[in-house]
C-alpha cells in the first residue's frame, strides 16, 4: 500500500546525543512531544536464498505480530497476529492473510529462517508543527543483538517517519538533520536493514544455487572448469547444515544439483582433465548423489500432499492418509541415513580431498588432456554446438510414438545442454544466451513432467502390487488406484505434446541463436 | 469497505461530533479508517487541526482516485486518514450538476480507496442537494443524528419520503438520538414513540457539555476524555453500528 511516506534513518555516530539538539533544528514554532519509550525484541526472518529481501520486503516478528516491512518505505506492509518464535516457518502454514499471500509470494517451500534477533530500545517524540497537529515522528532506536555475550550496541538510528499528507512539510527538518553533526547522512530502511544483518554477521543475498561466476573468455578452459567446480562445492557446503537441521526441501534440492553439475563438469568437458586422476572422484560424487535419491523422491511425494487428494474425489481422499505418512516413516528413517553420512570423517575427507584437488591441480599433461589449454570460450562454443546438435539429431529421431526410453534420453541430452549453457553464460551476450536457455526451458518442462509423472507411476504400482489382499486396504488401494489412473493421464497428455514442444524448440529462431553461440 | 455517511438535512444536530469520534473508534477496533470531510465548513478537519493543501479544492475532489489519494492526510491517531474540505466545496453541487451520471460520481470516486481503507466516514453538509444523492448512493448506511424534537422528525420524514419518492434504498437509513436531556418530557417521549422502530437505534447520546469542548481539544473526545458519559455513549454507538455493519 505504501508508495508514499517514507520512513528515514540517520545512523547515530554520538550514543549521548540529547533531544534538545533535535529541538533546536525544528523551524519556528515547532516542538517535540515525548510520545512513549519501550523495549522490545525484533527477530528477522527471511529464506535461505533471501527471497523476500530480494522481493524489496522485510520479515520481522515482534511483539507477538509477525509483520512485512517494505524495504524502500520502511512501512508495514501488512502484520498478522504470530505469538510464536520458531527457529523457522512456512508461509503454507499460516492462516490465510495478506501476510501469507505476500511470503508465499516469495516462496511456498523454502523455510523462513531466523536470522537474529535485536533488543530495541525505542524512544518516540511526536513532531508537532506550529498548528499542534503531528506531522511526524521522530524515534531513537538502539539496536543490541539479543542474547547473553551481546551486550554490544550494534547500532543506534533515528527515524523520522512523516505522518501521510505532511511529507513536503518536514523536508526541511529532515535537511536540517541530515548537516547535523552526530548523524550519519540519511538513509532508508533498506541500508539499516543491511546495516544490521552486516552486525550480526550475515552476508544478504550470499547464497544463491544459480551459477553467478565471471569466467574469464580468454582464460584455459581448465583453469575456467576449477572455477566452477570451486561453485559447486562451495553451494554443497552451504546446503549440508540445511539437510542435515531438516530446515527445508530445497537444501537437499540445490545439493544434488550441484552433485549433478560437479559431475557434469568433469564427464562433459571432454579432454580438460586427466582422465585417470576423476575416475575416483566420479565415482564417489555418484555415489554421493545414490545416497540421497530415494530421500528426494520421498521429499517430492510429501510436497505433493495437497495436491494428490485434490486429484481425487472426495470419497477417496481419506485414503491417501497412509500412503503419507508410510512415506514420512520412510523419510525420517533415509534422513538418518543421509545425515550419518554427511557427518561422517570418510564425508569430510572425500570433500577436502576434492577441495585441494580442485585448488591445486595443475594443467595436466597435453597426452592425457589434450583440452587443458584452450581457452575457454573456444572450448565452450563447440561443446555447445557439438551438445546442441545432439539434442537436435535425438529429437528429430523420436518416433511418432515417442516411447518412455526416448523420452528419458532425450531429457538427459538437454540437462547437459542446460548445464553447459549456465556453466558458460557469463561469456557469451546476454541477449544470446538468455533466449536460447528459454528455449531449451519449455522442452525441458515437457520432458521433465513426462518423467516426474513416469516416476511417480512406477512407485505407485510398486506399492499397489505389493499391498496385501486383506480387506481393511481396498479403500487404500482404490485410493492408489485412483492416483495411478489421474498420473497416467497426465504422463500421456505429456507424451502427446512432445512433438508440438519439440517443433517449437527445433526451428530456426533457436537453430540461429544456438548457431551465434557456437562461432564466437 | 464500509461506508456510512453522517446526514442530515437539519444543521447543529451532532454531525461532526459523531463523525469525528465513531470515526476514531473505528480506527481503534478495525483500522484503517478514512474519514472523508464533505463540509465547505470543515468542521470536522479543523477538529483534527488539519487544513487542505493550498491547491486541492472541489474540482480535485470531482476527479476521483489519484487526486483524492494525493491529499489525504493523516491524523494524529493511528489507522485515521482525513481528506480535508476546501472552502469549495461550497460549489461542488453546481460542478456535479455538470458532470455525467453526478448521482454516482462519488461512488465510482471512492472505489480505489477500498484498498486501503476498511471503513470510510462522510461528513455531510446540512442541505438536501444533488451531493447527499452521490453519498446516498455511495454509502452503505446513511446515519441520521437527530435531536429529539418535532422539527429533527420532519426532516426525518422528509428523508425517508424523499428515498421512496426516487426510488432509493431507505432500508440504508439509520436514525439515531443526540443531545439527549433526560430532564425534558418531550425528549423521552419522542425517544419512547421511536424505540421499537427498526430504523432507529437503540443506543443514544446524552447532551454533555463536553462535545462542545472538543473545539477546544481538537481531538475527538473519546481520545481526550474517553471516560466522559457522551465517550462511553458513542462507544456503545459503535458496538451497536458495527453489529448491523457485520449482518449486512
Amino acid at each position: 500500500m505504501d508508495s508514499r511516506e517514507k520512513n528515514i534513518f540517520f545512523h547515530s555516530i554520538d550514543q549521548s546525543e540529547s533531544w534538545q539538539a533535535f529541538e533546536n533544528s525544528l523551524p519556528a514554532g515547532w516542538k517535540l512531544s515525548p510520545l512513549c519509550s519501550h523495549r522490545e525484541e525484533r527477530l528477522f526472518y527471511d529464506t535461505f536464498e533471501w527471497q523476500a529481501f530480494s522481493q524489496g520486503m522485510a520479515v520481522m516478528q515482534k511483539k507477538g505480530r509477525l509483520h512485512i516491512f517494505d524495504l524502500s518505505t520502511g512501512n508495514d506492509l501488512s502484520a498478522m497476529s504470530y505469538q510464536r518464535t520458531p527457529s523457522a516457518l512456512f508461509a503454507s502454514n499460516l492462516a490465510e492473510c495478506k501476510t501469507k499471500a505476500l511470503l508465499s509470494s516469495c516462496s511456498d517451500i523454502r523455510a523462513f529462517i531466523r536470522l537474529s534477533a535485536f533488543d530495541v530500545v525505542v524512544q518516540t517524540h511526536r513532531l508537532l508543527n506550529d498548528n499542534d497537529k503531528t506531522v511526524g515522528i521522530l524515534s531513537s532506536q538502539k539496536w543490541r543483538i539479543a542474547g547473553k555475550g551481546h551486550n554490544r550496541s550494534a547500532l543506534q538510528v533515528i527515524a523520522l517517519k512523516p505522518l501521510r499528507g505532511y511529507e513536503r512539510e518536514i523536508e526541511g527538518f529532515e535537511k536540517s538533520l541530515s548537516g547535523h553533526d552526530a548523524l550519519k547522512k540519511a538513509m532508508e530502511f533498506r541500508e539499516l536493514f543491511l546495516l544490521l544483518m552486516g552486525s550480526s554477521g550475515l552476508n544478504v543475498e550470499g547464497y544463491s544455487s544459480k551459477i553467478r561466476l565471471q569466467l574469464d573468455r580468454d582464460a584455459s578452459i581448465h583453469e575456467s572448469a576449477r572455477k566452477l567446480l570451486r561453485v559447486t562445492l562451495a553451494v554443497m557446503r552451504q546446503n549440508e547444515n540445511g539437510i542435515i537441521k531438516n530446515i527445508d526441501t530445497e537444501f537437499l534440492h540445490d545439493y544434488r544439483v550441484a552433485i549433478r553439475r560437479t559431475r557434469s563438469i568433469l564427464k562433459q568437458l571432454k579432454g580438460v582433465f586427466d582422465p585417470a586422476e576423476t575416475a575416483h572422484f566420479l565415482n564417489e560424487f555418484s555415489s554421493l548423489a545414490k545416497r540421497t535419491n530415494a530421500l528426494r523422491d520421498t521429499d517430492v511425494y510429501l510436497l505433493n500432499r495437497t495436491l494428490y487428494p485434490a486429484w481425487l474425489p472426495p470419497l477417496l481422499q481419506p485414503d491417501l492418509k497412509p500412503l503419507f505418512s508410510d512415506i514420512e516413516a520412510t523419510r525420517k528413517k533415509l534422513h538418518k541415513q543421509c545425515c550419518r553420512h554427511l557427518n561422517s570423517a570418510d564425508h569430510r575427507a572425500f570433500f577436502d580431498k576434492w577441495e585441494r584437488w580442485i585448488t591445486h591441480t595443475g594443467v595436466p599433461d597435453k597426452v592425457d588432456a589434450p583440452n587443458a589449454a584452450t581457452p575457454t570460450v573456444t572450448f565452450a562454443a563447440s561443446a555447445i554446438k557439438r551438445s546442441w546438435k545432439k539434442v537436435v539429431r535425438n529429437g528429430r529421431q523420436i518416433s511418432r510414438e515417442a516411447t518412455d526410453s526416448e523420452l528419458h534420453s532425450l531429457r538427459i541430452d538437454c540437462k547437459k545442454l542446460r548445464y553447459l549453457l549456465e556453466f558458460f553464460s557469463s561469456i557469451f551476450p546476454r541477449k544470446t544466451i538468455g533466449p536460447a536457455i528459454g528455449h531449451l526451458k519449455e522442452l525441458q518442462e515437457n520432458l521433465g513432467s513426462f518423467v516426474d509423472y513416469a516416476v511417480q507411476l512406477e512407485f505407485l504400482e510398486r506399492r499397489l502390487v505389493s499391498m496385501p489382499a486383506t480387506a481393511g486396504v481396498v479403500a487404500g488401494a482404490a485410493a492408489t488406484g485412483g492416483l495411478i489412473a489421474i498420473l497416467h493421464g497426465k504422463k500421456e497428455k505429456a507424451r502427446r505434446k512432445f512433438h508440438e514442444t519439440f517443433r517449437v524448440f527445433d526451428n530456426d529462431e533457436s537453430a540461429a541463436l544456438f548457431h551465434e553461440l557456437s562461432t564466437p | 469497505m464500509k461506508t456510512i455517511a453522517l446526514y442530515s438535512i437539519k444543521g447543529g444536530v451532532g454531525k461532526t461530533a459523531a463523525a469525528v469520534n465513531l470515526s476514531y473508534l473505528s480506527s481503534l477496533s478495525s483500522s484503517p479508517t478514512l474519514i472523508c470531510d464533505l463540509d465547505p465548513q470543515g468542521a470536522s478537519s479543523f477538529y483534527f487541526r488539519i487544513t487542505a493543501s493550498r491547491k486541492y479544492n472541489s474540482d480535485k475532489f470531482l476527479k476521483g482516485s489519484k487526486k483524492i489519494y494525493s491529499n489525504i492526510k493523516a491524523t494524529d491517531f493511528e489507522g485515521l486518514d482525513l481528506l480535508p474540505s476546501d472552502f469549495s466545496y461550497r460549489n461542488l453541487d453546481i460542478e456535479l450538476a455538470e458532470a455525467k451520471k453526478p448521482q454516482k460520481r462519488l461512488k465510482k470516486n471512492i472505489e480505489e480507496l477500498s484498498d486501503e481503507y476498511r471503513t470510510l466516514f462522510f461528513d455531510c453538509p446540512p442541505n438536501l442537494t444533488l451531493l447527499s444523492e452521490s453519498v446516498f448512493a455511495a454509502s452503505d448506511m446513511i446515519l441520521v443524528p437527530m435531536i429529539p424534537t418535532t422539527l429533527s422528525i420532519r426532516t426525518y420524514t422528509q428523508l425517508t419520503e424523499f428515498f421512496d419518492a426516487n426510488g432509493l434504498d431507505s432500508s440504508k437509513i439509520r436514525a439515531f438520538f443526540t443531545m439527549v436531556e433526560k430532564r425534558k418530557k418531550m425528549h423521552r417521549d419522542i425517544i419512547d414513540e421511536y424505540r421499537d422502530s427498526p430504523a432507529f437505534l437503540s443506543q443514544t447520546i446524552p447532551y454533555n457539555s463536553e462535545v462542545e469542548k472538543m473545539g477546544i481539544y481538537r481531538a475527538p473526545l473519546n481520545a481526550v476524555l474517553p471516560a466522559a458519559p457522551a465517550s462511553k455513549a458513542y462507544r456503545a454507538l459503535w458496538e451497536e453500528l458495527q453489529s448491523i455493519l457485520n449482518e449486512a
